[in-house]
């Protein structure tokens, strides 16, 4: 009976899968004094990490992260919906989350400790609160811009040059959220039809439209971009791990930027821990914290001091971004920058 | 026409009633059957529900808008091109190594041997990244040693590039276990008629190599146009369906477009293997046929091996040269820019938190890699040898599970898993997202095909004679399996078993969604340094990989043989 003896292994197998699963699980169960907390984190790992380890010191609450971007944090609350098992989203672009409000996930809640935080920069109603603001600019590679006799590009209409022909790198906005504000930006800087004249000249300038928003500061870091396009806080963090030739800029025309947020989950486990996590990450202190484990954004707690590695771009001229209005027009603008550039996928 | 009908219902039903009198293959039927329902059809199904859910209710919306949006048809071009590209590549890499270390007398087989399954070996974004550091703009090749100082690395011949290193194992695997079960006496029979090497290479061989290629052929396309991670890194400006429905599902928020372009990639795969099964099922490849057999007059002829050792040596020193930047990057400050020897980067991945994923995700291999190894033998073994009710479903169903992206897949066991199933107000399956167990699930599901794949290969070579001798001589079914049919596709099994745990390892979008607060894996804290730009730590996680798999690898080994050889 060979193949009864076969099942009879799969199936204790099985079992044994099982039963050490759930053993694994048992094994905190002493520890139930203060509850505890789990959120997914948009932002990235070491910044989670920290505040997770600072907040469980804190408050005694054994708080658990998991993270994701902030598309897939998405993906995976419509799909938990009904047997949520995180109750705080926790940083990466607020679009994210007015996109999980649509779909009824978030519960709208105006943490007292919002007053403290800068106009603009918090949803009305609660949807979310900022924690974070990260500027659009540029990067470049000093050590190939030398070689190459180029200077670093300070504006939007530098990059139309002609010396600047197939060194730019920028992700595409069909695939990135960062892209996705530099087009939103353009849009709003120019109006509709000055931005898509200015993306026909910009395209053929570009080597490579990336897929992830980050790449084109890592590649600018390694030599294989000259200039690129991208959030600034993550170029200088780049900078920061040793990419030592990375230089950034900023438009003098004005760019756009994105607010990276915190929101409560409906339906979450240990709603009043959650509720107490969102207060502490909005003051002063807990946002100051992110910069000792390299996340240089701007804060928006009115008293948060910027981190220093920001202080040269801290004049920058901000335009007056619609998120709103960007996050409603985003699938139209995509299409029509595809098309107006060719770009979604030539080949090569 | 009825009348045919009626036969194949009367055959049906006959092989349903043969079944009552084997309790041992219903059972197991019956797990197989509801093991591929629960992680395969269901998941898959409310994944179509997904894609046919628009505004409006249900509608084939979301699949006109994939078609209508700019670039799609291109897109999809790309991809089957890119499938097609790397597998021929692959398949010829797999079957030049294949063929050399088993028919020639070389040296340091064994190296060859470690070098063709090298890639499964660590996660597939770091042979990309390998590639960028050496080919790339600034690369240590193209600009350090030939001094080229615009080259490029990204795009369609960069991700074939890569895609062909990282896929040819699995070629190689099927064809080599393939090639040394071929009964050299078939070929010296045509050698002693006079036929030259290349005549019976040409006309023997080959031919008996039919299905191994053609499976070999279809597993590699399908994991090409279902891949992510390589395209993502090095394809810059050619993206392939896979991309694109990330892209939309996760950075758009379309996930009825995600899921749509999901399906549509699907029935690609499908309709390729369905060419690849009627193609193969058209003959006959039996040559065990348990007549006398005796070892293989190796190829010594100076003339052949040193040319074809010199082949095997550049690709080895190829894949190498691939390789070794990983080790290397794990102890330098950072990668093309400061070669400043330093063990910080193991010293920050040893700290107990960090390091809990590089526990975890080993133990669930562990757990998994029985399973799966055992499974697909016997999965195999019942699609071959026997004929019974559901078949073909159970064949059609294990191959799909590697048709759809992994992202897509995972999204559908949590779709599926995240709720509590209950009859009368009975839980009977409670959520079992966020355990371990849905991991352990996706492992097998994921590594089952290559197993099922490659333990047919094997089994269509071998003549069911030589079993049913065995049976007719007295021996048990049971004895039958464990003595006759595991030792002669011993090199499938082991196969099967190293493919599900370094498989498992280093999984990548199937996970995303299945990780949890408490079952972090390996894979995406690799992939988090490499997005903060930590190549070192990503390097030096990397390098652990490389030793656990290489260490676990070895154990199977031996244990496998100390297995066959009571």
């Amino acid at each position: 009976m060979s193949k009864k003896r076969f099942a009879i292994i799969s199936v204790l197998l099985l079992v044994l899968a099982i039963s050490f699963v759930s053993a694994a699980g048992s094994q905190d169960s002493k520890v139930e004094d203060k509850g505890s907390l789990v959120f997914y984190a948009g932002l990235q790992e070491d910044h989670a990490a920290m505040i997770a380890e600072e907040f469980e010191a804190v408050t005694g609450i054994k708080t658990e992260f998991v993270r994701m971007s902030s598309g897939e944090i998405l993906a995976r609350l419509k799909a938990e919906k009904g047997n949520m098992s995180a109750s705080v989203w926790y940083g990466g672009p607020v679009d994210g989350i007015v996109a999980a409000d649509q779909e009824g996930i978030i519960e709208h809640y105006i943490s007292p400790e919002a007053v403290n935080i800068k106009e603009g920069f918090k949803e009305p109603n609660g949807i979310w609160t900022g924690i974070y603001i990260g500027y659009l600019g540029f990067v470049g590679n000093q050590a190939i811009l030398k070689e190459k006799g180029l200077e670093m590009p300070t504006s939007w209409a530098d990059f139309l040059k002609p010396e600047y022909n197939q060194e730019i790198v920028v992700a595409h906005p069909g695939s990135s959220g960062t892209a996705y504000t530099m087009l939103a930006t353009i849009v709003q800087m120019m109006g509709e039809d000055a931005a898509m004249e200015y993306f026909k000249k910009f395209s053929p300038q570009v080597r490579q439209y990336t897929k992830s928003g980050t790449a084109p500061g890592r590649m600018a870091g390694l030599g294989e971009a000259t200039v690129g396009i991208t959030f600034l806080h993550d170029a200088i963090k780049y900078k920061k791990e040793g990419y030592k030739d990375i230089i950034i800029s900023a438009p003098v025309e004005g760019t756009g930027y994105e607010i990276g947020g915190v929101a409560l989950l409906k339906g979450g486990p240990d709603q009043a821990n959650a509720k107490t996590f969102i207060d502490w990450v909005l003051t002063k202190d807990v946002q100051e914290m992110g910069k000792t484990v390299g996340s240089f954004q701007f804060l928006t707690n009115k008293d948060a001091l910027p981190p220093e590695e920001a202080m040269s771009i801290k004049d920058t001229k901000l335009i007056d971004y619609d998120f709103q209005w960007a996050g409603e027009n985003k699938k139209r603008l995509v299409e029509l920058f595809s098309r107006e550039t060719s770009t979604v996928a030539p080949t090569k | 026409m009825t009348n045919t009908r009626k036969l194949k219902l009367q055959s049906d039903l006959k092989t349903l009633a043969n079944l009552k009198n084997d309790p041992a293959l219903l059972s197991v039927i019956i797990f197989t059957v509801a093991l591929v329902t629960f992680f395969i059809l269901i998941p898959l199904y409310n994944i179509t529900i997904e894609s046919l859910t628009t505004d409006k209710g249900i509608s084939l919306g979301n699949y006109s808008d994939v078609f209508s949006m700019y670039g799609n048809k291109k897109i999809l071009m790309n991809t089957i091109m890119l499938g097609i590209v790397t597998a021929s590549i692959s398949v010829v890499v797999g079957f030049i190594f294949a063929y050399v270390t088993t028919y020639m007398k070389i040296r340091f087989r064994k190296l060859f041997d470690f070098i063709a399954i090298l890639p499964i070996i660590s996660p597939p974004f770091v042979v990309a990244l390998s590639a960028i550091l050496l080919f790339g703009r600034v690369g240590l090749i193209t600009r350090g040693l030939f001094g080229i100082r615009d080259a490029e690395i990204y795009g369609f011949h960069g991700l074939v590039l890569v895609q062909s290193l990282s896929f040819f194992p699995i070629a190689y695997m099927m064809l080599v276990a393939l090639l040394q079960r071929i009964d050299p006496s078939v070929e010296e029979a045509s050698r002693d008629l006079g036929a030259s090497r290349v005549k019976v290479f040409s006309s023997v061989t080959l031919p008996l190599m039919v299905p191994g290629i053609a499976n070999a052929f279809l597993l590699v396309f399908i994991q090409s146009i279902a891949d992510f991670a390589n395209p993502v890194v090095i394809g810059g400006n050619f993206t392939t369906v896979a991309v694109k429905i990330y892209q939309e599902g996760i950075g758009n928020y379309q996930f009825g477009t995600a899921t749509a372009l999901a399906m549509i990639l699907l029935s690609i795969s499908i309709s390729i293997f369905v060419l690849q099964k009627y193609y193969v099922s058209q003959k006959s490849y039996v040559t065990v046929t348990g007549k006398v057999s005796r070892h293989r007059d190796l190829i010594n002829s100076n003339k052949i091996v040193i040319p074809a050792t010199s082949i095997l040596v550049i690709f080895t020193l190829f894949v190498i040269m691939m390789y070794i930047l990983i080790p290397i990057g794990s102890f330098v400050k950072l990668w093309g820019v400061n070669y400043t020897p330093t063990l910080e980067h193991y010293k920050y991945i040893f700290k107990p938190k960090l390091f809990q994923s590089v526990i975890t995700t080993t133990t669930l291999a562990a757990v998994a890699t029985p399973i799966s190894g055992i499974l697909a033998m016997v999965i195999a073994f019942l699609i071959v040898r026997k004929k019974f009710f559901g078949k073909s479903f159970i064949e059609f169903t294990t191959i799909m599970a590697l048709a759809i992206p992994g992202t897509i897949i995972g999204l559908g066991y949590v779709i599926s898993y995240n709720k509590t199933y209950s009859l009368f107000g009975m839980t009977i399956f409670p959520p079992i997202t966020g355990t371990g167990f849905i991991i352990i699930m996706a492992f097998i599901i994921r590594s089952l095909p290559v197993g099922i794949r490659s333990g047919i290969t094997s089994l269509q070579q071998i003549d069911p004679s030589i079993e049913e001798a065995a049976n007719v001589l007295g021996a048990s079914s049971r004895k039958v399996f464990t003595s006759v049919t595991i030792p002669m596709i011993k090199n499938a099994f082991l196969n099967g078993l190293v493919f599900t745990f370094a498989r498992s390892m280093t999984l990548v979008s199937t996970v995303i969604f299945l990780i949890s607060a408490r079952y972090k894996l390996l894979t995406t804290s690799i992939m988090a340094q490499i997005d903060v730009g930590r190549m070192g730590v990503a390097s030096a996680y990397c390098t652990v990989l490389i030793l656990i798999v290489t260490a676990a690898m070895i154990i199977i080994k031996i244990t496998v043989k100390n297995m066959s050889t009571e």
